[in-house]
């Protein structure tokens, strides 16, 4: 499998007319960090579907770890770990008996699975609960526990869908870290699908998706880059005016809710900050980061529909 | 290697039993209830036999604990369906027909493990007779779990939510158990009853168990079929059924109502 884990051309899924997936092409070199961006509905789910066989493309077709998401389901399946937008855990075994039933669904033995699990389970910080039942778990540790689940079988390539989604930062930040060393260790291709945009700043490749296409792909740092050194924040009651007023001056702006973005080669300077605070109620100035890119590509996409 | 995958059903439907201990301990009374006090009122209002008729009674009331056993532990499907359970058997390396196999597999073995709680108690109790077949006891066991297995595995294929489980119950299991063999001989029916027992599996199952005579033999209570014949139509019933929910069954998976479901996106 040297070369890519994933191959997707015109890979596409449509629920009556409407194309939740439209025309995705995909190339991920074994090995690497793979991000999936985009807002709810934006088609992550049904993409993770397609690329683990759960559902058929209606039209195109992929390839992970080599073999075919059409015809060769079974070998896709053992190839892959998928830990699911919600837990496939049955709540009522304890976290060794989970560990334990989806190893034997993927046909290890006993020593394997309990030499695995011991890893897993030391990996991810949860050696102390192995006979606690899922269901006294709190959300972290559930989530914790799923991924070392999907990985039970030592696959060549993860699928993470969303897999910080209703959890608090520490246990954000700790899933994090258990993701981190596991591609340490092992080496895996991860594909992580997360509307949290910043999470994804660690990825080597993120794709933007919108309405079921790709509008943006990249690595994460030239992408940011791009938007130069620093992003300004004004503030106001009424955004679409102040943009119109700011525009023909300091080049092109956008609107987020009550937001105007301003994009800036260099930190503003004293004058130009005492002028744009004058403006609106507060303003502030940062680095740009993986959100800005987005909003800055859907501004272009508006652009562009509107000028056609 | 599918040893394992089905090896690791089992394993959890057995852990999910021993847990369970209300289950276990109505899969124990509601068989005893029916050979101690409805053999014995029976008998009272005839006069006479109350221990001819409760002997009767016990190939009817083992089949009673593996039809109750099998149906409902395979009706927890639904409860995987609507649990992340099924997530784990979708994505598994796994083809969805063996899914479904293991499936009844493991619901017919906590029948049977039942079943066999239930004969020790029995045996205690002094019902159980020297001279049964252990073989013929076996086979009966077995061929009644699974087919009652299939049939709850055909229903689950169906269900999409357990909150028709009284429903099942009443339509299906309590019918199922009563228009069958093991309340009285199947010669002895009325017309209609008799042609229900004779289209209804579990009455082939009960019948193999009466080839066994747990209670030992009594010529007053024959078998009503050939051994042979009951095995036909067990098998016969359970490969049926079987086909049918996994053809539902992977018909649903491959085409995405249950992934959906799955995903959490109910009701779209
Ligand atoms: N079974 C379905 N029927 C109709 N539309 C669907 C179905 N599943 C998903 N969709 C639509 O496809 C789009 C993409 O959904 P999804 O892949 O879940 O997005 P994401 O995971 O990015 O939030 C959404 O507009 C959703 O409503
Ligand atoms: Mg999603």
């Amino acid at each position: 499998m040297n070369g890519l884990a994933i191959r997707a051309e015109g890979l596409t899924k449509r629920y009556g007319d409407v194309p939740a997936v439209d025309g995705l092409n995909l190339s991920i070199p074994a090995g690497s960090f793979f991000g999936l961006l985009g807002p709810n509905g934006a088609g992550k789910t049904t993409t993770i579907h397609m690329l683990s066989t759960l559902i058929r493309p209606s039209a195109g077709e992929a390839w992970v770890a080599g073999h075919s998401v059409r015809t060769e389901s079974l070998a896709v399946r053992s190839s892959i770990g998928v830990v699911f937008q919600e837990n496939a855990l049955d709540h009522r075994l304890t976290v060794a008996e989970n560990l334990r039933f989806a190893g034997r669904l993927n046909g290890l033995s006993s020593r394997e699975i309990r030499q695995r699990s011991d890893e897993l389970l030391e990996l991810f910080g949860l050696a102390g609960h192995r006979d606690r039942p899922v269901a006294a778990l709190s959300g972290g540790m559930r989530r914790a526990l799923d991924i070392a689940r999907g990985m039970i079988h030592r696959p060549r390539v993860l699928f993470l869908d969303e897999p910080t989604i209703g959890l608090d930062l520490p246990a954000r930040r700790a899933i994090w870290r258990h993701i981190g060393r596991l591609r340490a260790s092992l080496g895996i291709t991860v594909f992580l699908s997360t509307h949290y945009l910043e999470e994804a700043t660690d990825c080597d490749e993120v794709a933007f998706l919108s309405n079921g296409r790709i509008v943006e792909r990249g690595a994460p740092g030239p992408l940011i880059a791009q938007l130069g050194r620093c992003i300004v924040e004004i503030e106001t009651d009424r955004p679409a005016e102040l943009a119109k007023r700011l525009e023909p001056r300091l080049g092109p702006v956008l609107v987020e809710a009550d937001r105007v973005h301003l994009r800036c080669e260099d930190e503003p300077g004293a004058l130009l900050q005492a002028e744009l605070a004058s403006l609106g109620s507060a303003m502030r100035w940062r680095r740009p980061n993986l959100n800005d890119v987005f909003l800055w590509v859907n501004r272009a996409q508006t652009d562009r529909r509107q000028a056609a | 290697m599918i040893v394992r995958p089905v090896l690791g059903v089992l394993e959890r439907e057995t852990l999910k039993l021993l847990r369970e201990r209300g289950r276990l301990v109505s899969a124990m009374a509601r068989p005893l209830l029916w050979l101690l006090v409805i053999g014995a009122g029976f008998a009272a209002t005839r006069g006479a036999g109350a221990a001819e008729y409760q002997s009767f009674l016990v190939p009817g009331v083992i089949g009673m604990t593996l039809l109750f056993g099998a149906v409902l532990a395979a009706l927890a499907t639904v409860y995987d369906k609507e649990s992340g359970v099924m997530r784990m058997l979708v994505i598994a390396p796994v083809a969805h027909h063996w899914i479904v196999l293991a499936k009844a597999l493991g619901a017919a073995a906590v029948a049977i493990l039942q079943a066999l709680m239930l004969l020790a108690l029995l045996a205690l109790l002094g019902y159980v007779s020297t001279e049964l077949s252990i073989p013929l006891l076996a086979v009966g066991l077995i061929g009644t779990a699974f087919t009652c297995a299939s049939l709850g595995m055909l229903i689950a294929a169906w269900s999409r939510t357990l909150e028709n489980y009284a429903t099942l119950m009443n339509f299906v299991i309590f019918p199922v158990f009563f228009l069958s063999g093991s309340l009285y001989p199947v010669q002895m029916l009325p017309d209609a009853l008799r042609l229900a027992a004779a289209v209804n599996p579990f009455t082939y199952g009960v019948d193999l168990l009466k080839h066994a005579a747990i209670a030992g033999p009594s010529a007053a209570f024959d078998p009503d079929f050939s051994a042979v014949l009951d095995l036909a139509v067990l098998a016969g019933f359970s490969a049926a059924a079987l086909f049918i929910a996994s053809l539902r069954f992977s018909r649903e998976t491959a085409y995405e109502p249950l992934v959906h479901r799955l995903a959490g996106r109910r009701g779209e």
